[in-house]
C-alpha cells in the first residue's frame, strides 16, 4: 500500500483554498503516501457513526473549557470599553480605581507597548473607531472587584460623527464621514457581459440585502494566560493554536517557542476565534506585570460589540437568460459594510462559481463603518451572496415558466470555470435528484397551494458550491505503546465538530486498533506537530491523511518486527483487531506480544499532508429544498421541513457529519428568519448585545430536519477521500427559505432576516397585486 | 483566596447551606453571590457554564429541588436549604445517568458548552412529562439555547431515554 520513491522532488508549492482565498504554500512530498482507499472500499472504522471519544467528558462536566481553568493565584480581569462609536478618549484617570481593593494592575494604551490593531492604530489606543472598543484593562483578585475597577475608572468621551451600515442603496461608494477607512473595490470578469444583456431575450435586476450577524459561540471568548519567566502558557478558546501562538508572539515581541498554546475543549467558534484576540494579548501584558496566571473571559455583551459578525451586504444582480434558460450573463455589484476593520472576501466568487456562464462581471465595493471589526463567519460571503444569486434564479425560472430545479439542472457548472479545469467529482445533480424526491418536490409543489384562508404554504430550493478540498502543512505523529496501543499526537483542534473522533477512526483503521485503544492528543502546541487553524471546512481533509500515513508509518515498523517473530515477509502481514496475520492464513500473532518484544524501543510514525492534485478542483457539493407556512394575518413563516443532500466526499463518521449539516442548516435558520444584530444610526450604540433581544433559533424554532449525505469517497482529492463538510450546509438554507416564502405568496423576499413585520409588506404587495 | 465572586464593598455575610449533589455545605456568603459562583469558585464545580451570565443561553442550568434554575441569576442566599444537582452529581462512578447515555447514543453534542444544562432540563422534563409531546419538548427546553445546532439530536436523546424509562 506504500511507495517509496528516492529520486522524489522533496519540496513543491501546492495551492490551497481558505474559505474563498488561495494561498499558495510549499509542501514536502511525503517519502511515502498510502494509495487512496477507493470509494468503494469497505473500512472497518472509518465510515463507522461511533459515539465521538470525548462525550464522556461532555456529558458528565469533565470537560474543562478556557472559562474553567483554575490556576493557583490566578487573577481575573475585565476591560473597559468605548461607549461611544467614534471619537476620543481623553483625560484617564484611574487612581479610584487602583484604590478598590483587589486591584492588582491597571493598563493603559500609555502603560503598553505599541501594538498595532483596528486599522494599524495602537492596542488600547485613544483614537476610538467602534462602540466597544477596548481602552483599559483592569487584574484584580476577583471577578466583581475588576468589573468595579472598570467602571471606576474617570474617562472623558468626546463623541464624533460615526457611519453605520450601507448609507445609500442607489449610490456609489463613497468616503463616508467618519468612517474608519476609505472605501475599495474590486472588479473581475469573464466574457462580454454588456453584449451578453444586449442581446438576450429574458433579462431581469434585483436588488438584495442581508443583515449583519454575530457568531454567538455559546462559550464566550476568552484566554488564560501564564508568564512565567521567558515562557508564557496560553489557555485560549481558539480555532487554531498555531496560529495564536504566532500572531501573540509577534504583538508581544517574543519569539513563538516561548509560547504555549493549549485549547483543549473549546466552545464553538465558527469563525470568530480565527485569530490571536486582544483579551489574549491583554490577558499576557497584565501577566507579566502582575506575575500571575489572568483569566481574560469577555462577557456575552462584549462577545457581540467585538468578535466579529458576518457584515451587512447590498447586492444588485442582473441575469440574463436564453429562451430555454441557459445563462447568458451574470452581472453582479455589491456593497460590503466589513466594519472598522476586516478581511476582503467577498461575494463574487460565489457569483463566478455556482452556475456554467460565459459571461461574468463582478464588482464588490468594501466600505468601512464605525462597527466592530467583520471575522469570517462559516462559509464567509458565500452565504451573503447565495441569497441574492439563488434568489434572482428563482425570479428567472418563474419568468421563463420553467420549474426552478429544472432551471438549476440547465445551467450546472460541470467544470471549474475560474481555473478552467474539472472538479474531482461532482454530485450536484444528484442532490437535486435526491431532495427533489426526498420531499416530493413535483407532487407538493402543486397540493402546498391550497391552503386554509389564513395560510400559505410554499416550497423552495437552493444549492451550493464551496472549494473544500483542505491542504498542507498538516502534521502527526503516531506513538506505538508498549501496551499496544497508540497516541496520535497533532496541532490541530476539535471544536466541537468531532476531530478528536475521526482522526482517532481514521488511525484506528490503519493500525487494526480498536477505537478505545487509540487517545487523540491535540489543542496544543507542545504536544502535537503543526496543523493549521480549524477554518475553511479543512481539518479532516488536511489532518486526516497526515495522520493515516503517519499510522501507515507506525503499521509498516510494526510489521517488520512482527515478521521477523513470525517468520513471514512484512508485506504479507495484516493487522485487525489487534493480531498481525500472515496473508488470510492462520499464523497470527498479537500485536501486544510485538510490542512487549519491544520493550521501550518505540515505534513513531510520521505522517504530513502531500500536496493538492493541480488539474482538478476539489469542491464540495449540496442541495437543500424546504417547505414553509406563511401566517398571511401575523407574517411569520413557519418552517416545517429541511430536506438536505450534501456531497463531501467519504464520510468518516456518519453521525458527526449529520450532525454538522444540522448544525449549518439551523443557523441557516436563524440567518433566514430572526437575526440581526442592529446599531443604532443616530448613536452609533448596538441595541441588542446579547442572546435576549438578538433571537439565535432555539428548539421551539426547529422544523423537521432530514439532513444526509449522498456521496462516496473522492479518490482523486486526497488519499482519504474527503471533502470539506462544515461550511456547506449553511449556504443554501436562507435562500432555499426566502424561496419557499416566494413560492408562497408568489412576491419575492429582497432582505434579511424575514422577520413578520417584512413578511407582512411582501403580503401586503401581494394583495395590491391581485387587485 | 482568590474568587472572581469576591464583591468589593460592604462585607455583609450570611449563613448559607446547601445540600449540592447529595453533600451538605456550609459558607458565610455575600449575599450578593450566585448560585453559579458558588457551584464553580467554591466547590471547583464548573460543568455549569458561564455563557451570558443573564438568565438568557441556559449553559449554567442546575435542578433545584429536581426543577432548573439558571444558576447564574438566583443568588445563593435564595437557595439555602436545598437540593441542588449538577451535571457531575448524575453518574454513579462510571455509571452514567440513562439521559447521558442518551445524550452519547444520539450524539446529541457537538461542541459540548451548552451539554450540562441541556441534560439537566431534559431530565427535568421526563419527570414532569414521562412521554413527551413534540410541543412539550420545545417548551421545556426552549430555554436552553444551543449555538452547534443539536437541538433535533436532543429531541432523539429525550425520546431515547423516555423509552428507557417505560422499559423500566
Amino acid at each position: 500500500m506504500t511507495t517509496v520513491d528516492r529520486d522524489r522532488t522533496l519540496f513543491v508549492v501546492t495551492t490551497v483554498e481558505i474559505e474563498g482565498r488561495e494561498e499558495e504554500s510549499v509542501v514536502q512530498v511525503p517519502a511515502f503516501e498510502p494509495t487512496p482507499w477507493s470509494p468503494r472500499a469497505r473500512l472497518d472504522h472509518v465510515g463507522a457513526g461511533v459515539v465521538r471519544v470525548d462525550g464522556h467528558a461532555k456529558v458528565t462536566g469533565a470537560a474543562r473549557y478556557t472559562v474553567d481553568i483554575q490556576l493557583p493565584g490566578m487573577l481575573f480581569a475585565r476591560v473597559l470599553r468605548a461607549p461611544i462609536a467614534r471619537g476620543g478618549v481623553s483625560r484617564l484617570d484611574a487612581s479610584a480605581a487602583r484604590a478598590i481593593p483587589g486591584v492588582h494592575a491597571v493598563l493603559m494604551g500609555r502603560d503598553i507597548p505599541s501594538i498595532p490593531w483596528t486599522q494599524g492604530a495602537p492596542l488600547l489606543g485613544t483614537r476610538i473607531l467602534y462602540p466597544g472598543q477596548p481602552v483599559a484593562v483592569v487584574a484584580a483578585d476577583s471577578w466583581a472587584a475588576a468589573d468595579a475597577a472598570t467602571h471606576a475608572i474617570l474617562a472623558r468621551w468626546s463623541a464624533r460623527e460615526h457611519a453605520v451600515g450601507i448609507p445609500d442603496p442607489s449610490g456609489r461608494p463613497r468616503r463616508l464621514r467618519g468612517a474608519p477607512a476609505p472605501p475599495t473595490s474590486r472588479r473581475e470578469r469573464r466574457g462580454n457581459v454588456a453584449r451578453a444583456i444586449r442581446t438576450a431575450p429574458v433579462v431581469l435586476t434585483k436588488t438584495y440585502r442581508v443583515s449583519p450577524v454575530v457568531h454567538q459561540a455559546l462559550e464566550p471568548h476568552g484566554s488564560v494566560v501564564w508568564w512565567q519567566g521567558d515562557r508564557v502558557t496560553v489557555y485560549d478558546s481558539t480555532q487554531g493554536i498555531f496560529r495564536v501562538r504566532r500572531q501573540l508572539a509577534e504583538h508581544l515581541g517574543l519569539r513563538s517557542s516561548q509560547i504555549r498554546v493549549v485549547s483543549e475543549f473549546m466552545g464553538g467558534g465558527f469563525g470568530a476565534k480565527n485569530d490571536c484576540g486582544s483579551y489574549t494579548v491583554l490577558a499576557a501584558l497584565l501577566s507579566k506585570k502582575t506575575r500571575r496566571p489572568v483569566q481574560l473571559v469577555l462577557d456575552r455583551k462584549e462577545v457581540v460589540l467585538d468578535t466579529g459578525h458576518r457584515p451587512e451586504t447590498l447586492m444588485r444582480l442582473t441575469l440574463a437568460t436564453g429562451r430555454e434558460g441557459a445563462l447568458a450573463a451574470i452581472d453582479f455589484e455589491g456593497w460590503v459594510a466589513l466594519g472598522a476593520d476586516g478581511w476582503v472576501g467577498g461575494p463574487g466568487q460565489l457569483m463566478r462559481r455556482m452556475y456554467r456562464c460565459p459571461n461574468v462581471r463582478t464588482v464588490e465595493h468594501f466600505l468601512y463603518t464605525n462597527t466592530g471589526p467583520m471575522s469570517a463567519f462559516r462559509a464567509p460571503f458565500y452565504v451573503e451572496g447565495a441569497f441574492a444569486l439563488e434568489s434572482a434564479m428563482d425570479l428567472v425560472a418563474r419568468r421563463l415558466g420553467i420549474d426552478p430545479i429544472d432551471f438549476r439542472q440547465r445551467n450546472l457548472a460541470s467544470a471549474d470555470q475560474e481555473r478552467s479545469r474539472p472538479y474531482s467529482t461532482n454530485g450536484l445533480s444528484a442532490c437535486y435528484t435526491d431532495v427533489a424526491r426526498r420531499i416530493g418536490w413535483s407532487k407538493a409543489r402543486k397540493t402546498s397551494k391550497a391552503p386554509t384562508r389564513r395560510v400559505v404554504r410554499g416550497l423552495g430550493i437552493a444549492a451550493q458550491v464551496w472549494g473544500a478540498g483542505g491542504g498542507p502543512p498538516a502534521y502527526a505523529e503516531v506513538r506505538i505503546n508498549r501496551d499496544a496501543t497508540a497516541l496520535v499526537a497533532t496541532g490541530t483542534q476539535d471544536l466541537g465538530t468531532g476531530s478528536r473522533t475521526i482522526l482517532g477512526q481514521i488511525a484506528a483503521e490503519v493500525l487494526g486498533l480498536d477505537l478505545e485503544d487509540v487517545r487523540v492528543v491535540l489543542g496544543d502546541t507542545d504536544a502535537g506537530p503543526y496543523a493549521a487553524n480549524s477554518w475553511g471546512s479543512m481539518t479532516t481533509a488536511s489532518v486526516g491523511p497526515a495522520v493515516r500515513t503517519a499510522a501507515a508509518d507506525a503499521r509498516r515498523q510494526l510489521c517488520e518486527v512482527a515478521a521477523t517473530l513470525l517468520g513471514a515477509s512484512a508485506d504479507r502481514l495484516t493487522l485487525r483487531r489487534g493480531r498481525v496475520r500472515v496473508g488470510g492464513g492462520r499464523k497470527s500473532i498479537a500485536l501486544r506480544r510485538v510490542t512487549e518484544h519491544l520493550g521501550n524501543v518505540m515505534i513513531v510514525g510520521r505522517g504530513h499532508r502531500g500536496p493538492n492534485p493541480e488539474s482538478v478542483t476539489v469542491a464540495s457539493f449540496g442541495a437543500q429544498a424546504v417547505e414553509v407556512e406563511v401566517d398571511l394575518d401575523t407574517g411569520v413563516v413557519h418552517v416545517l421541513r429541511i430536506v438536505a443532500a450534501h456531497d463531501c466526499g467519504r464520510t468518516v463518521n456518519p453521525a458527526l457529519a449529520e450532525s454538522q449539516l444540522h448544525g449549518g442548516i439551523i443557523q441557516g435558520l436563524g440567518y433566514a428568519l430572526c437575526e440581526r444584530l442592529v446599531q443604532d444610526p443616530r448613536t452609533g450604540a448596538v441595541l441588542n448585545a446579547g442572546l435576549h433581544d438578538y433571537k439565535i433559533p432555539t428548539m421551539a424554532d426547529m422544523p423537521t430536519i432530514d439532513a444526509r449525505v449522498i456521496s462516496s469517497g473522492d479518490p482523486m482529492a486526497n488519499h482519504i477521500g474527503v471533502k470539506g463538510l462544515a461550511e456547506p450546509p449553511i449556504i443554501p438554507t436562507a435562500p432555499a427559505i426566502a424561496n419557499a416564502v416566494y413560492d408562497a405568496l408568489g412576491v419575492q423576499p429582497t432582505a434579511l432576516p424575514l422577520t413578520p413585520a417584512r413578511v407582512l409588506q411582501l403580503i401586503k404587495k401581494r394583495r395590491t397585486r391581485r387587485r | 483566596m482568590a474568587s472572581p465572586s469576591r464583591v468589593p464593598g460592604q462585607p455583609t455575610a450570611l449563613p448559607v447551606s446547601l445540600t449540592v449533589n447529595g453533600e451538605r455545605h456550609k459558607w458565610m456568603l455575600d449575599p450578593r453571590v450566585t448560585l453559579l459562583d458558588v457551584l464553580r469558585d467554591h466547590l471547583s464545580l464548573t460543568g455549569a457554564k458561564r455563557g451570558c451570565e443573564r438568565g438568557e443561553c441556559g449553559a449554567c442550568t442546575v435542578l433545584i429541588n429536581g426543577r432548573p434554575v439558571y444558576a447564574c441569576i438566583a443568588l445563593a442566599c435564595t437557595c439555602a436549604g436545598t437540593r441542588v444537582t449538577t451535571i457531575e452529581g448524575l453518574s454513579r462512578g462510571r455509571r452514567l445517568h440513562p439521559m447521558q447515555r442518551a445524550f452519547l447514543e444520539a450524539d446529541a453534542i457537538q461542541c459540548g458548552f451548552c451539554t450540562p444544562g441541556q441534560i439537566l432540563s431534559a431530565i427535568a422534563l421526563l419527570e414532569h412529562h414521562p412521554r413527551p409531546t413534540q410541543a412539550q419538548i420545545a417548551e421545556a427546553m426552549s430555554g436552553n439555547l444551543c449555538r452547534c445546532g443539536t437541538y433535533p439530536k436532543i429531541v432523539r436523546a429525550i425520546r431515547i431515554a423516555a423509552r428507557g424509562r417505560k422499559q423500566r
